[in-house]
């Protein structure tokens, strides 16, 4: 017979059974957010040609000797592109809600912490930009700016910080009402000290679900971005403009469009999952 | 028989929650089902139910009947019927368990199908203007008129067994007689069942005709109340009585606790390892329950049990030192505004005029019910709310004990850390000796540093709040309810520990608490509260023995004694 059964909370015994049998799958699903950023960061060797040289016979279909997901128009080798255009999307989705993570999450921080007229002024700037059709305001910027990679990164980190302000703003204002803040303050604990050990602890499990799952949306927006030909400049792979670029040939060679649709189609899945599993498994934590 | 439970085994995710439990409810009567938390009282009333949380795989051997019907095996529809039929519910928090998107009135027609009768319902259970009252919200009552909402809901459907889990917990004193009142009334008219479920044996007393008391998943002993609590026959029960804390509970020495839990407990009686009375026997054999009228699970004769462990105070508590006050309050007012929807908002006097002196060293206990400004008046003793008027003057620390722990201790530190926190100053040596003796004066052992909130136990945690506290001595320990969710026995244990170390440390106490016994208990002066006034303050023994104001009378009247 265990213990547990009396005393429920014994020194570090702690019965937690619920979504167990999912323990495994959501590892497994956290495990393949980590691959993808392997796979990113590693594209220039993983790929086996050049992207950008033409390197066989053109339009040759998956499964072709030497080019495993087949070549497009001009003779590229397609899963080289695609490894190069994973590597483009998944980093650039990942700086953008990195910026966003850590502009937006200061702001949330120190305008929940603080209230009063702090909270007001912060939040009000924040309702200002959320009230932007936020991908317009991108297109603007890049147009302004010119096209390419970098700028439409800018012009997105511009428009993305703002949500994660509310939702970190909200996560601690909640904190701040429970009574261990109260009890920090009279234990004498300074504002600095209880923003960082007291507050900033309780919003990040909520920060990093928000923000895994915000990888997919990112991934999207740019991939529609370079769709619409304000992403990576002409010749570097992106998945959204090659998909784009090679659209007429749906009906001829379905899979010059397709392999790096589907690879957006999976990043976006990927990030959804993993974040889901994130956020079961710190919430099973809380 | 309106219900029966034979040997019922219930094991929840893996864990036994009741261990072989027989039971009948008896035509009529209010049955009384007393124990801590986790003795699996309110498992027993779910399993009743045919309730049992099925996201934790209830594994049930045994057999419970209502009205004839088996609620383990039969069909969802069968327990439906009989709990539509047969079986009225009332829980603890009627705030949460009356749905507080729709008015009153069609909660109750829900049941009666009928206007007429609800309102007839209504007024039966005390509710005034009842027709009007048909139309409002839950939040827009009282705690004490939701709970008879409830109780309206639950005899609505003239059930022949109310199930009632903690009626009166969440209620004031004075609210709380009402309520037993109505449920004993309610019995008598329409002559159904009651089980009453409370971690109370005095509550359980005002009300019951039999009394179970249950113990990790059995019972320990079941009877009829009088004999029950005039000759406990279970070391349990005796044990609980002895530590109950009344109006007559010696102030001079420690308050009587109960061993604390100790260790596993293997395939014996589960008490024995805090039983005065085990022997070899105890460890290795399950007592069954026997006896007719008045049964008892164990094996010893009650008749051995020594007399009671309470110690006389060895230091005597701290005394009140002449000076300068500590905590010197005039005239303290506290005004909130409070919105009433999108009226115009209003103003609540939340402390209206208050003057208070602690001397040095000095125990003073504030009572009064909820909504009394006592702990608004704790608030601004401590700094937290600044008063709209009057002069506070405080000389040396505060530090404050809040009434849920678990909630005050921040949850992802180390009570190591939350403890360091208020020695920053000190050198890195000198601030592990300081944590180790203020972990050491409180009864935990070191190792505790290392383990987070949660995976304490509830007094645990109050314990840890307390050395949180007093690490670096106060000038005043403002205590606000520290004990109220603690269960009785855990409970004395803390209130001994707070005594000790106001002795030790040679603090002032402010102990804010709704229960005069305790007041009484922790106070060398009670100060009592009602509407943001201080109506009567006197000398403990002398204000509970000669209550002055006719507020005062009214709440010693409603304190639940048990009377022999």
């Amino acid at each position: 017979m265990s213990d547990a059964a009396v005393v429920p909370r014994r020194f570090g015994v702690r019965a937690r059974t619920p979504a167990v049998h999912n323990k495994n799958l959501n590892w497994v699903l956290i495990g393949l957010l980590g691959l993808i950023t392997l796979i990113a960061l590693t594209a220039r060797w993983l790929a086996p040609d050049d992207p950008i040289q033409p390197v066989g016979d053109f339009n040759l279909p998956p499964g072709s000797p030497g080019h495993l997901l087949g070549t497009d128009l001009i003779g590229r080798d397609l899963l080289s592109r695609t490894l190069w255009g994973i590597q483009a999307s998944w980093l650039s989705a990942l700086a953008v809600v990195l910026v966003g993570l850590l502009a937006g999450g200061l702001i949330g921080l120190v305008a929940g912490a603080a209230g009063g007229w702090v909270d007001n002024v912060l939040m009000r700037l924040t309702d200002l930009f959320l009230a932007l059709p936020g991908v317009l305001v991108a297109i603007a910027i890049v147009a302004a700016l010119g096209p390419g990679l970098e700028h439409t990164l800018i012009g997105i980190s511009i428009v993305w910080w703002p949500y994660y302000a509310r939702i970190i703003r909200g996560e601690v204002r909640a904190l701040a009402a429970r009574p261990h803040v109260e009890a920090a303050r009279l234990a004498g604990a300074g504002k600095g000290r209880i923003l960082r050990r007291h507050l900033l602890p309780g919003a990040v499990p909520t920060a990093i679900v928000t923000a895994s799952l915000d990888i997919g949306n990112v991934v999207l927006l740019l991939a529609g971005l370079s769709f619409i030909g304000l992403g990576q400049l002409a010749p570097a792979p992106e998945l959204g403009a090659d998909t784009a670029r090679a659209l007429s040939q749906l009906l001829a060679q379905w899979w010059v469009p397709v392999v790096p649709g589907l690879a957006v189609m999976l990043l976006s899945l990927i990030a959804n999952l993993g974040g889901d599993a994130l956020r079961e498994l710190l919430d099973g934590r809380r | 028989m309106i219900a029966s439970v034979d040997d019922l085994h219930v094991t929840l995710r893996g864990n036994p929650v009741l261990r072989g439990v027989s039971l009948s409810v008896r035509p009529g009567e209010i049955l009384g089902l007393v124990g801590e938390s986790g003795s699996g009282k309110s498992m027993l009333a779910l399993s009743l139910l045919g309730l049992l949380p099925p996201d934790a795989h209830p594994q049930v051997t045994g057999t419970v009947e209502v009205a004839g019907v088996d609620m383990v095996h039969g069909s969802a529809a069968a327990h439906r019927a009989v709990r539509r039929r047969e079986l009225g519910v009332i829980f603890q928090d009627p705030m949460t368990s009356l749905n507080p998107t729709m008015r009153i009135g069609r909660q109750i027609t829900e049941v009666t199908r009928d206007r007429a009768q609800a309102v007839q319902l209504l007024e039966h259970v005390g509710v005034a203007d009842a027709a009007l009252r048909l139309r409002v919200y839950p939040h827009e009552l009282s705690g004490g008129l939701r709970q008879r909402v409830m109780t309206a809901i639950a005899v609505a459907g003239r059930p022949s067994l109310i199930i009632a889990d903690e009626p009166t917990t969440a209620l004031d004193v004075t609210v709380q007689a009402q309520v037993l009142k109505l449920l004993r009334d309610l019995r008598d008219e329409y002559g159904c069942s009651v089980l009453f479920i409370t971690h109370d044996l005095a509550v359980a007393a005002q009300i019951t005709d039999r009394i179970g008391v249950m113990y990790a998943g059995r019972l320990a002993e079941l009877g009829p109340t009088r004999d029950l609590l005039t000759a406990p026959a279970h070391p349990y029960t005796a044990g609980l009585l002895r530590s109950r804390l009344s109006l007559s509970t010696p102030r001079d020495r420690d308050l009587p606790t109960l061993q604390a839990e100790a260790g596993s407990r293997g395939s014996g009686c589960a008490y024995h390892p805090r039983c005065p009375l085990a022997v070899d026997r105890c460890a290795e054999e399950q007592p069954p329950l026997t006896g007719s009228d008045h049964q008892k699970s164990c094996w010893r004769d009650i008749s051995d049990m020594p007399a009671g462990n309470s110690a006389p105070d060895p230091g005597g508590h701290g005394a009140a030192a002449e000076g300068e006050p500590v905590v010197k309050l005039r005239d303290i007012r506290c005004d909130f505004k409070v919105r009433n929807g999108w009226r115009r908002a209003g103003t609540l006097k939340a402390l209206d005029g208050v003057d208070l002196d602690v001397a040095p060293g000095e125990a003073v206990s504030i009572v009064g019910e909820s909504g009394s400004g006592k702990s608004t008046l704790l608030r601004v003793i401590a700094g937290l709310i600044k008063p709209t008027a009057g002069t506070r003057e405080v000389t040396g620390g505060t530090q404050m004990v809040f009434q849920d722990a678990g909630s005050s201790l921040t949850p992802w530190l180390t009570i190591g850390e939350l403890l360091r926190e208020r020695v920053l100053k000190l050198g890195r040596a000198e601030q592990d000796d300081r944590i180790e003796k203020a972990l050491t004066a409180i009864g935990l052992p070191i190792t505790v540093a290392t383990a987070r909130p949660r995976q304490l136990s509830g007094g645990q945690r109050q314990r840890v709040a307390l050395a949180r506290a007093t690490i670096v001595p106060p000038a005043v320990l403002l205590c606000d309810e520290p004990t109220s969710a603690l269960d009785a026995s855990l409970a004395a244990s803390v209130l001994n520990l707070i005594r000790k170390l106001r002795g030790d440390l040679g603090m002032a106490v402010v102990f804010v608490t709704h229960d005069l016994a305790v007041a009484r208990l922790m106070g060398d002066r009670i100060v009592v509260m009602t509407g943001g006034r201080v109506v009567e303050t006197g000398a403990a023994d002398d204000l509970v023995s000669r209550p002055q104001a006719e507020y005062t009378r009214t709440l010693l009247a409603a304190v639940p004694e048990i009377t022999s």
